[in-house]
């Protein structure tokens, strides 16, 4: 498939994945801060952070974070300078989908759209700010189906790997992310002796990746902050861990790499991002939660968060952007 | 529900005078091809027929078949103006049309074949030399290139119109890149989800085979012809604004949509850059202009195109479509000279007439226009969209002063044409039906053979005694129906 193309399925998908993720945060923090009784910093402040927006969130306009939330919500879903905000994704899904929207199924195309042009109407705004519960569920609920739309109606070959690869990888990071939430409201405590906030922040935390009900399906689970650790990172079944999106990240590579033979020696078309991707999975799968919470959770998940996005760098030099030589060695 | 609401749709309908009304006759009867299409609306009544047409609108804005307003923030979304009542073509006039404008293409292609090689016409003085030789759009760099299959307009849009009279008239010939094809398919198919009775009862010619016909087409004049593997369909990129055009006609005909920097030259062959690296082009139906193609040929600073495509087309690997250099064929000054490469070309009659043109290249029809000029509709000969044109009859002193110095100062640029009262059709303006002018824009296919796409685009001036149907500048567009069988006529 065209480079251009690949390149815009993967980042269509990432964009609806940071749409959807912004959605649930929102959603699940608006119940969770009247259960935890926070200092008002700790109540919206984190998922700014989250996002990487604590540098730019004055300079972009954003009011007080520290009132009732109103401003972090209204920054995160409205603000328009921010490239991280819901608006802003979603444009950037949407224009991804309409520059190949020759490559998507119509039905992709139609969830994505209604979305976008409900975001954009008026009335949008009215929901969020009467039922902001609904509007969020509505904007997931999106998501969703976007996705069930993909798997239920388009070719599953190379563009759908792509967009599949774009979500794993945005995913892993994601889930990386929000785990450090934790660090980032209450700094590094040992997660074995808690208070009960800090449980409260575990299980929001749980919610935060939709993995509340999936964590208690687990026997020998309960409810203390180095389980819901190894749950997120670790778990091989739950479709936000990190160890799952990563190997199910290797098997859409696998899938959308040539097979060997085709390719003459020197440099394979995507060796880089699997050579990459391997390292990661092998120091991810070598470690358990212990050593984990030993080493820094902050710190484990820091160097977790760079290698996926050094992967993202190696998918688009690979794939979307090869040099001129790569392209001439390449079979026809 | 009022009265109203249950009046016949066209009771207060009245036609223009000494205007030709496509469904109503001078005395206010319908015309036959319109007469059961006529009372099927009138039978919908007013209420109804609004609903449908919001049904309409809003199908458009969620299947976003739309244009972007940039200049808004939020980058809200518009749609192309739709109006739900077709124009109805009877299936005998239209046979009729489309012999005429199958001739004229072959005409078009013989005369492009002529200009880029032996320049017959021009040696046997039928056109004057200087009209073609001077003409932005020829291009002495491509002559003595042949395309791949001699075919040059592989898809054109000829603009009709008809006059008072009723008879149709070619208004201008488009045998670069006509555009809004997508929209008749579309229109199509909004027609069918919301006038699904009204269009059953219609016998309606069918449109949905032109993305095949198109992609054959395509093949059948390739390298290696029937190929259907190496097709593309090259955009200037998403913010041109046809772009949902170009993305739709890649989608419906199955093929890749790339972009000039999608595309590499080496050693005079066209590839693609994909995940498994390069991969052969051989035909590519191209929606970017000449001076963009090929920084090393035209415009160097182009950054739309690709570098060496001339070059790789010239030795016959790669087929362009339409080809290069195809401006001449659609300049508005050579379009007078199209009855004569008829039958200089073909030895035939031309079986369409045309609009009485004034070349201002021309000494006498210079000095006339200059008197009459406001009688006369005058247009640039290399503007498109309804742009760099004058409505005589309409137009200001201070205007016509206006035209008539830049006319002075490059004749070779303007034409003039007595204005055309275009005819009229039924049309939903807000909340009335009233009488608005229209064209129609058929879509021809030239591979092998030339095929007619039954119907076209009918462009509407949705603007009360306006006469310029252009999206750009207030016009809609609506449904064409050619009625099979000659049942009406």
């Amino acid at each position: 498939m065209i480079s251009r193309v690949a390149e815009s399925c993967y980042w269509l998908n990432r964009y609806v994945e940071r749409v959807e993720t912004l959605a649930r945060l929102l959603s699940v923090n608006l119940t969770f801060q009247l259960d935890a009784d926070l200092p008002e910093v700790e109540r919206w402040w984190p998922l700014v952070i989250v996002h990487g927006e604590q540098e730019v969130y004055r300079q972009n306009g954003g009011g007080d974070p520290t009132d009732d939330g109103a401003a972090v919500q209204n920054y995160l879903v409205w603000n328009e300078k921010s490239t991280s905000s819901m608006l802003s994704s979603l444009r950037m899904a949407r224009e991804n989908a309409r520059t190949i929207r020759e490559t998507i199924s119509l039905e992709m195309w139609e969830v994505l759209n209604d979305l976008w042009v409900w975001m954009i109407d008026p009335t949008s705004l009215q929901s969020f700010e009467r039922d902001p519960h609904s509007f969020y569920i509505h904007v997931r609920n999106a998501c969703l189906l976007f996705h069930g739309a993909a798997n239920a109606t388009m070719l599953h070959e190379d563009p759908f790997e792509f967009m599949r690869l774009g979500t794993a990888i945005e995913r892993a990071g994601q889930t990386a992310r929000i785990l450090d939430v934790k660090y980032h409201s209450i700094g590094p405590t040992d997660p074995r002796i808690e208070t009960p906030v800090e449980t409260a922040q575990w299980i929001a935390t749980l919610r935060f990746c939709s993995a509340a009900e999936p964590f208690f399906k687990r026997e020998d689970n309960f409810l203390a902050g180095r389980e819901i650790a190894a749950f997120l990172l670790f778990e091989p079944a739950f479709p936000r861990s990190v160890l799952h999106n990563l190997q199910r990240a290797k098997n859409f590579l696998n899938l959308v790499r040539p097979p060997l033979s085709a390719n003459g020696p020197g440099s394979p078309v995507g060796e880089r991002t699997d050579r990459l991707l391997t390292t990661l999975l092998d120091r991810i799968e070598s470690l358990d939660v212990d050593t984990v919470l030993e080493q820094g959770l902050h710190e484990v998940l820091t160097w977790i968060v760079a290698a996926t996005a050094e992967i993202g760098e190696a998918v688009s030099r690979d794939f979307f952007h090869p040099d001129a030589g790569e392209l001439r060695a390449s079979s026809s | 529900m009022s009265d109203d609401d249950r009046a016949p749709l066209f009771e207060h309908y009245r036609p223009l005078p000494r205007t030709f009304d496509e469904f109503f006759a001078a005395d206010g009867s319908p015309r036959p091809e319109a007469e059961q299409l006529v009372a099927l609306l009138n039978q919908l009544g007013p209420s109804e027929y609004a609903t449908r047409q919001r049904i309409a609108d809003s199908t458009f804005l969620r299947s976003g078949i739309t244009f972007s307003v940039y200049s808004d923030q939020r980058g809200s979304e518009r749609i192309f103006p739709f109006d739900l009542i077709p124009r109805v073509v009877p299936g005998n006039e239209w046979q009729r049309v489309s012999r005429g404008l199958e001739q004229r293409i072959r005409a078009l292609n013989a005369f492009l074949t002529d200009v880029y090689s032996e320049q017959r016409i021009l040696a046997e003085k039928v056109i004057p030399s200087e009209l073609v030789l001077e003409a932005k759009g020829y291009l002495p760099k491509l002559r003595g290139i042949r395309p791949p299959g001699g075919v040059y307009v592989h898809i054109a849009g000829i603009d009709l119109i008809r006059g008072p009279d009723g008879r149709f008239l070619v208004l201008e010939d488009n045998a670069r890149t006509p555009s809004g094809v997508s929209y008749v398919l579309e229109n199509r198919m909004v027609m069918k989800k919301v006038l699904p009775r009204i269009f059953a009862e219609s016998h309606v010619s069918g449109v949905e085979q032109y993305p095949i016909r198109l992609r054959k087409a395509l093949a059948s004049v390739g390298p290696a012809p029937d190929d259907e593997d190496g097709t593309v369909v090259l955009t200037p990129g998403p913010y041109n604004s046809a772009y949902f055009e170009h993305s739709f006609l890649a989608r419906k005909m199955g093929v890749p949509l790339v972009e000039g920097s999608d595309l590499f030259v080496d050693d005079e062959r066209v590839y693609a850059k994909t995940t498994l690296g390069r991969r052969r082009v051989d035909v590519i139906y191209r929606r970017l202009d000449d001076p963009f193609l090929d920084p090393d040929t035209f415009n160097p600073d182009s950054v739309l195109g690709v570098r060496g495509l001339v070059q790789a087309y010239a030795k016959g690997n790669v087929a362009l479509a339409n080809a290069i250099g195809n401006g001449v064929a659609d300049d508005k000054a050579i379009y007078p000279f199209v009855p004569d490469m008829i039958k200089f070309y073909l030895s035939e009659e031309p079986l369409l007439d045309q609009v009485e043109t004034y070349v201002c290249a021309r000494e006498s029809d210079l000095s006339y226009v200059l008197e009459h000029i406001d009688q006369l509709v005058i247009k640039a000969v290399n503007e498109a969209g309804g742009y760099g044109m004058l409505i005589g009859p309409q137009a200001t002193r201070a205007q016509c002063e206006e035209f008539r110095r830049r006319i002075l100062a490059q004749p070779r640029n303007y034409i003039a044409q007595p204005r055309i009262e275009l005819s009229t059709c039924p049309t939903w303006v807000d909340g009335q039906i009233g009488p608005r002018r229209v064209d129609l824009r058929p879509y021809l296919v030239t591979g092998r053979d030339t095929w007619v796409l039954p119907g076209g685009l009918t462009r509407v001036a949705l603007v009360e005694g306006s006469y310029v149907v252009n999206s750009s500048q207030g016009g809609g567009s609506k449904d064409t129906w050619v009625i099979e069988g000659d049942q009406h006529g």
